[in-house]
C-alpha cells in the first residue's frame, strides 16, 4: 500500500448531521499534505478531529493469545543495556521507540468464579475486573480511553482483527468491551475495513442513508420508552450504535480512496501474515486520516488455535503447542518462533506508523501502542509477571528500557490513559496508583 | 428442607469466631466458601446439583445469600455441633468428593464451626424468622426479558421467506459466540456498532436485489396510478409491514413509511423507488431485528405468540397461514397453541430449526474447524469432518421425526455410513451413502457416544483427551458445569519421552495424585478413558501409538526417522455419582446415560436454554419437571417433548413461570 497521489491540501469528510446539516469532519493531513516545514496543523477548521496547534495523542492496544515463553522472550537485564532476546529481535530497530515491560500483575485473573484460566486473565486483562461467566467485567481499557477522546472522531474507536481460529466463546474472541459482558468484536476482512474506513459514496447516497437512519433511530427511541427496564438497555445498545453509524456515513474525498490501496478481495483469507500486514496498513492510514484516535488489534484469538504453515508448524495448533510437548527443547523452539513471530507483526505495525510524517516528526511520536498478551509464561497460565510492550513517543514516553514493574494492569492503564494519552480516565478497574518510570 | 425435625435439642455454643447475627454469613463464611470453590459443584448445574447443598446464583443478593447461609440449618446437628454435615464435609472428615476445602484446624474452619454453632443455637423463635426470610428471597424472581435479537441463522431465514432471498447476508455478520453452550443466548445479543453496520448494508442490498428489475417477488399488491400514489403506496407498506414486524403496524407506525416511500418515490420519479426504501428502513426497524413481546397484556398477543413458535419451532418468521391464524385470535389458548405447535412440527422448516439447535448443543463447528496432524491421521479431511457430523444428523432426524425412543440416541446399535466413515470404523461399505446400517455384534459403538463426529471433536489434532471427552459428557450430557482449574495451579501434564512413554492414563494419573487436582478430575477423567480405544478421529485402536523424532543425530550426522512405541490401552471406566456405572465401552455407557435420569433431564434443559435463548431459573423448575415427566410418559418421544416445552407456562406466558 502506497501513497500515490499529492492531496489538495484540505479535504473534508462529507456528511450529515442528525439535523440534517453538513458536518464537516476535518481530514488530516497525509504527509502529501504537508508544507515543506511540516505543519499544515495548525491550518485545521475548528469543528476537525485535530486540536488546534498541538497533534493529539493515539492509543492502539494489541494483543496475542496464549502468552509467551519466557526465557526466549524477557530480557535478561534491566536498564538501557538490555540484551534484546531471540523473540524480540524484530524490535531491534525500533529499540528507541520502544520500552519493555515485564512483572506487571493481573489480580482479577485470580478473583476465584467460574473459567478456565485464559477467560479469567483475558477479563482482567481487559477491563481489570473478574470473568462474569460470559464475558469480560467491565469496559476494556480502549474503551475507557475512547470515552474520553474519541467523540469527535468519525470513528470513536475501531476493533480490527487478524487470526480468527478460536474456541468459540464470547471472552475468547473479543479483546474490546464496551461495558460488562459487551463485546465489540472486530473487524476481520481487510476489504470490509477498507470500505468502512475509505468507501467512497455519493452525496445522494449519504443523504439517503442519513434518512433511513434518521427514522430507523426514532423507531428505536419511541419503542424504548414502551419497554421494561431490562429491555430499554438492550434497545439503548442498538440505539447507540445506530447512532455511531450514522456519525459515521460519511465519504472521504474521493482522493483517499487512490491514495490507501484498496486490499483484494479474493487471496488466501487464512494467510495470516498477508491479512496482519493488511489491518495494519489500513489501521496507520485509519489513525493518520483522523477517523479515530483509539483501536485495539487482536492478532490472535485469546486461548487461540492459530496453526503456522509459514513457520513449518502445522501439526498442532498454538494453544495445543503452548501446553503439550512445550517443555520438551522442540516445544520451546517452536514456541519462540511463534512468539517471534507476534513480535515482527508489531514490528511491521511500528514500521507503518513511524513511516507517516506528523507535525515535525512522525505519526509513531504521537502513537502509545502497547502490546499485550493474557498470560506470561503460556504454559501453567502464568497471570502475575506479565511481559509487555509499550511503543512510541505520544506524552514523552520512556523507550530505550526494560523495566520491571511491581503494579498491576490497572496502575499501568491509568498512567498511560491519563499521563501519556491525556485521557482522564480516572481509577481503572485493579489499578491503585500511577506507575513512576513510564513517563 | 426439613427444617422442623431439626428443631428439637438445645443450643451447644463452642469456642472459636461466635457468629452475633445473620449477616456473620455474608461477611465472613460466604467469601471463603466461594474462595474454595463450594459454589462451582453445589448448584443446579454443578456435578453436586444432586447434593443437598446447592449455592444461589453468582448475581444473587444479600438477602438471598442470607437466606441460603439460614437454609444451611438442614445440615447442622443441632444436639451435637461439631458432627454436623456442614462441619465435616468441607473438611473432608466426611468424604467429601470435593476434598478438603477448608483445612481442619485453620483459621477458616474456626469461621464455619462459628456459624455451625450460631445456627446450632437458635430458639425456636429464630427459627421461625428465619424460614420466612428464606421464603422471602424464594419468591423473588427475575423480570421477564421480551426483546430477542434474531439470531443470524433466524435473520437468513427470515429474510429468505420474506424477500425470497437466498443469499444469507448474515454468514457474513461478526459471528456470534457462545454462551450457556449455544449461540443464541440473550447475554449474547447486543448489537454493538460493527453489527448495525452489518445490518445497515445488508438492508440495503437486500432491498436492491428485491427490486432489481421490477417487483418479482411480487411484494407490491397493487398497480400504482402514480410513482407517489398514496393508496397503494399504504396499502404496499400495510402488507409488507405485517410480515416484516410479524403484526399489523400502527396507523401512525404505517405512515412514517408511507411517507418515506412517497418521498423517496417522488425524488427518484417512480414507485419501486420508494418502496425500495421503505423495504431497506424497515430491515434495519427494531421492530424488524428484534422480536419484541409485551406479554399477555400486549394488544398484539396473537402476534407474539405466533413469532414465538415459528422461530422456536421453524427457525424463522410465521407465515401467512400463522399470521392468519393470529388474526383471528386463533392461538388464545393451550390447547390452540399446542395443535398449532403439532401441525407445525409436521412442516419441512421444522427439521431445520431442531437441526440447528443438535448443532449447537454438540459443537458441530468444532468438528468441521477440526484439524489433524496429517503425518498421524491420513484419511482425516473437511469432507469426512462433514461426514461425521451427517452422520449424528441422520440418527437425531430418524429418532426425532419418527417418534423414536430418544434414548436411542445413547443406544443405538445401528448407525448411517458413508463409504469413507464406513472405512474408518472398519466396516464394508453402505450399499448407498448413509443408509442405515447395523454394527456388529461386537463392537462397542452403539449411539452417539460412538460416533467419529463427538469422538473428534472432544480430541486434539494428534491425540485424544481423555479430559475434554469427559468434560464433554458431563457438560452436553449431564448438564454439569465442572469447575476450572483453581487458579494458580500447575496444569502441565508430564512430558512423554521415548525413554519414559506413558499412556494418557498414566499421565493424566497426576491429576488424581494431587489434592488441588483430584477434586474435579476424577469427575472428569474417569469417564474419557473409557473411550481410550476410539483415537482422535474415531478409529477403533487395540493400543496406543506414540511416536518419537530422537534428539540425536546417527553416524551419518542425520537425525533418524520417527520411531514408534506401542503401548496397551485400560479402558477401566466409571461415572463419579452414578451407581453402578463401570463401563469400558462408549456403548456401555450410552446404556448408562440412557437410563439415568439426570441426563434425561439435561436433554429438557438444553432445549429449554436454545427455546427460551437463556438458561432455566429456579423459577422454571417446574416446568423443566414437567415437560421432563412428559417426555418419559410419551416413552421418550422428542416431538413430544418439544410440544411439552410449548405447552408449558414459561413459553405460553412469556416470561420465567
Amino acid at each position: 500500500m502506497a501513497f500515490r497521489k499529492e492531496l489538495s491540501r484540505r479535504t473534508f469528510l462529507k456528511g450529515v448531521g442528525l439535523s440534517g446539516a453538513m458536518i464537516r469532519l476535518g481530514v488530516p493531513a497525509f504527509d502529501a499534505m504537508f508544507n515543506p516545514s511540516g505543519n499544515a496543523y495548525a491550518a485545521a477548521d475548528a469543528a476537525s478531529t485535530i486540536g488546534s496547534g498541538s497533534i493529539e495523542s493515539r492509543f492502539i492496544v494489541w494483543f496475542n493469545g496464549n502468552g509467551i515463553v519466557e526465557k526466549y522472550w524477557i530480557p535478561r537485564e534491566e536498564g538501557a543495556n538490555y540484551q534484546m532476546t531471540p523473540c524480540l529481535r524484530p524490535l531491534a530497530p525500533f529499540r528507541d521507540d520502544i520500552h519493555i515491560l515485564s512483572g506487571v500483575d493481573n489480580p482479577a485473573a485470580r478473583v476465584p468464579g467460574p473459567g478456565n484460566g485464559h477467560a479469567k486473565s483475558m477479563s482482567g486483562l481487559m477491563s481489570g475486573e473478574a470473568f462474569t461467566g460470559r464475558g469480560a467485567g467491565g469496559a476494556s481499557i480502549d474503551q475507557a480511553i475512547a470515552q474520553q477522546i474519541g467523540k469527535n472522531s468519525r470513528f470513536r474507536s475501531l476493533q480490527i482483527g487478524v487470526c480468527q481460529e478460536s474456541f468459540g466463546e464470547s471472552v475468547q474472541r473479543n479483546m474490546s468491551w464496551a461495558g460488562r459482558d459487551r463485546p465489540l468484536p472486530p473487524e476481520m476482512i481487510p476489504h470490509r475495513l477498507f470500505d468502512r474506513l475509505f468507501g467512497s459514496k455519493e452525496q445522494y447516497w449519504i443523504d439517503r442513508k442519513k434518512s433511513i437512519l434518521d427514522a430507523v433511530s426514532d423507531d428505536a427511541r419511541t419503542l424504548k420508552a414502551s419497554l421494561g427496564h431490562g429491555d430499554q438497555d438492550r434497545l439503548d445498545e442498538y440505539l447507540t450504535s445506530v447512532r455511531s453509524l450514522e456519525r459515521s456515513v460519511a465519504s472521504l474525498p474521493p482522493e483517499y480512496s487512490q491514495v490507501v490501496e484498496q486490499p483484494p478481495e479474493g487471496g488466501d483469507l487464512k494467510d495470516w501474515p498477508r491479512i496482519a500486514k493488511l489491518q495494519s496498513d489500513l489501521l496507520v492510514h485509519a489513525l493518520a486520516s483522523g477517523q479515530t484516535r483509539v483501536a485495539s488489534y487482536m492478532l490472535t484469538k485469546c486461548q487461540g488455535l492459530s496453526r503456522f504453515p509459514w513457520l513449518g508448524y502445522t501439526a498442532e495448533r498454538h494453544h495445543e503447542y503452548t501446553h503439550g510437548q512445550v517443555e520438551t527443547p522442540e516445544g520451546q523452539r517452536i514456541l519462540r518462533d511463534i512468539n517471534r513471530w507476534h513480535v515482527e507483526e508489531f514490528a511491521y505495525l511500528l514500521a507503518k506508523l513511524k513511516s507517516i510524517r506528523e507535525g515535525d516528526g512522525t505519526l509513531l511520536d504521537h502513537t502509545c501502542a502497547l502490546y499485550i498478551h493474557e498470560h506470561a509464561e503460556a504454559n501453567p497460565h502464568k497471570n502475575s509477571g506479565l511481559a509487555m510492550i509499550v511503543a512510541g513517543h505520544a506524552g514523552g514516553m520512556k523507550t530505550g528500557l526494560h523495566t520491571r514493574q511491581t503494579g498491576t494492569i490497572g496502575d499501568l492503564y491509568q498512567t498511560l490513559a491519563e499521563e501519556v494519552v491525556g485521557a482522564q480516565i480516572g481509577r481503572f478497574p485493579s489499578g491503585n496508583e500511577k506507575l513512576s518510570d513510564i513517563v | 428442607m426439613p427444617l422442623t425435625l431439626l428443631l428439637a435439642g438445645a443450643a451447644f455454643a463452642q469456642s472459636n469466631p461466635k457468629a452475633a447475627n445473620d449477616a456473620y454469613f455474608g461477611e465472613k463464611l460466604y467469601p471463603l466458601m466461594v474462595n474454595s470453590q463450594c459454589n462451582l459443584c453445589h448448584n443446579d448445574n454443578g456435578v453436586a446439583a444432586a447434593t443437598r447443598l446447592q449455592f444461589p446464583s453468582a448475581e444473587a443478593e444479600p438477602a438471598q445469600i442470607t437466606a441460603f447461609g439460614l437454609g444451611l440449618m438442614a445440615l447442622v446437628d443441632r444436639e451435637q455441633p461439631k458432627k454436623s454435615l456442614l462441619a465435616l464435609k468441607p473438611t473432608n472428615q466426611i468424604e467429601h468428593t470435593g476434598g478438603a476445602r477448608f483445612a481442619p484446624g485453620s483459621e477458616q474452619e474456626g469461621v464455619l464451626l462459628g456459624w455451625v454453632n450460631y445456627l446450632a443455637g437458635l430458639s425456636e423463635e429464630q427459627v421461625r424468622a428465619a424460614q420466612e426470610k428464606i421464603a422471602r428471597a424464594r419468591s423473588h424472581s427475575v423480570e421477564p426479558l421480551t426483546v430477542r435479537r434474531l439470531t443470524h441463522s433466524q435473520y437468513n431465514n427470515t429474510v429468505r421467506d420474506l424477500l425470497g432471498d437466498q443469499s444469507r447476508p448474515a454468514d457474513g455478520f461478526p459471528k456470534e459466540d457462545f454462551i450457556h453452550g449455544f449461540k443464541n443466548q440473550l447475554e449474547g445479543q447486543g448489537v454493538p456498532p460493527l453489527q448495525a453496520e452489518a445490518y445497515s448494508e445488508a438492508a440495503e442490498r437486500l432491498a436492491r436485489s428485491a427490486f432489481r428489475g421490477g417487483d418479482q417477488q411480487g411484494l407490491i399488491p397493487c398497480e400504482p396510478d402514480s410513482a407517489t400514489d398514496p393508496i397503494c403506496g399504504t396499502e404496499f407498506v400495510r402488507q409488507f409491514g405485517l410480515k416484516a414486524f410479524r403484526r399489523p403496524l400502527g396507523f401512525g407506525e404505517a405512515n412514517v413509511y408511507v411517507e418515506l416511500l412517497r418521498q423517496e418515490a417522488s425524488r427518484t420519479g417512480n414507485f419501486i423507488g420508494g418502496a425500495q426504501l421503505a423495504v431497506e428502513t424497515m430491515l434495519q426497524s427494531p421492530h424488524f431485528l428484534f422480536r419484541i413481546e409485551r406479554g399477555p397484556g400486549s394488544p398484539f398477543r396473537p402476534y407474539e405468540v405466533a413469532s414465538r413458535l415459528a422461530y422456536f419451532l421453524w427457525d424463522t418468521m410465521p407465515d401467512e397461514e400463522l399470521l392468519k391464524t393470529a388474526e383471528k385470535n386463533g392461538l388464545a389458548t393451550g390447547e390452540q397453541v399446542e395443535a398449532t405447535a403439532r401441525k407445525m412440527l409436521d412442516d419441512p422448516r421444522a427439521k431445520g430449526s431442531m437441526e440447528e439447535f443438535l448443532a449447537q448443543w454438540l459443537r458441530f463447528d468444532r468438528a468441521l474447524s477440526a484439524i489433524r496432524d496429517r503425518r498421524l491421521f491420513r484419511g482425516f479431511s473437511t469432507e469426512l469432518a462433514a461426514a461425521m457430523t451427517e452422520e449424528t444428523r441422520q440418527l437425531f432426524n430418524h429418532l426425532v421425526w419418527e417418534d423414536s425412543d430418544f434414548r436411542e440416541f445413547f443406544t443405538a446399535d445401528y448407525t448411517y455410513l458413508s463409504t469413507d466413515l464406513a472405512r474408518l470404523y472398519g466396516m464394508p461399505a453402505p450399499p448407498e451413502e448413509f443408509v442405515r446400517v447395523s454394527y456388529p455384534p461386537d463392537s462397542g459403538r452403539a449411539g452417539v457416544l460412538g460416533h467419529a463426529s463427538l469422538l473428534t471433536l472432544t480430541s486434539k489434532p494428534s491425540d485424544t483427551s481423555p479430559t475434554e471427552r469427559g468434560l464433554f459428557i458431563r457438560d452436553h450430557f449431564l448438564c454439569h458445569d465442572v469447575p476450572p482449574p483453581p487458579p494458580g495451579v500447575n496444569t502441565a501434564l508430564p512430558v512423554i519421552t521415548e525413554s519414559k512413554p506413558m499412556t494418557n492414563r498414566e499421565r493424566l494419573g497426576v491429576h488424581l495424585n494431587s489434592e488441588a487436582c483430584s477434586g474435579c478430575h476424577r469427575l472428569i477423567d474417569p469417564i474419557g478413558l473409557g473411550f481410550e480405544q476410539y483415537d482422535a478421529i474415531g478409529a477403533f485402536r487395540e493400543q496406543m501409538t506414540l511416536s518419537f523424532r530422537p534428539e540425536y543425530e546417527d553416524d551419518d550426522g542425520e537425525r533418524p526417522e520417527r520411531i514408534e512405541v506401542k503401548l496397551p490401552i485400560d479402558v477401566t471406566a466409571h461415572v463419579q455419582g452414578i451407581e453402578n456405572s463401570d463401563f469400558s465401552t462408549p456403548k456401555d455407557l450410552g446404556g448408562i446415560l440412557a437410563a439415568d435420569a439426570g441426563c434425561q433431564k439435561c436433554i429438557v434443559k438444553k432445549m429449554f436454554r436454545y427455546a427460551f435463548g437463556r438458561e432455566e431459573t429456579l423459577a422454571d423448575q417446574p416446568a423443566i419437571e414437567g415437560i421432563l415427566k412428559a417426555f418419559q410418559d410419551s416413552g421418550f418421544k422428542f416431538r413430544e417433548l418439544i410440544v411439552a416445552l410449548v405447552a408449558s407456562k414459561p413459553f405460553l406466558d412469556g416470561g420465567p413461570s
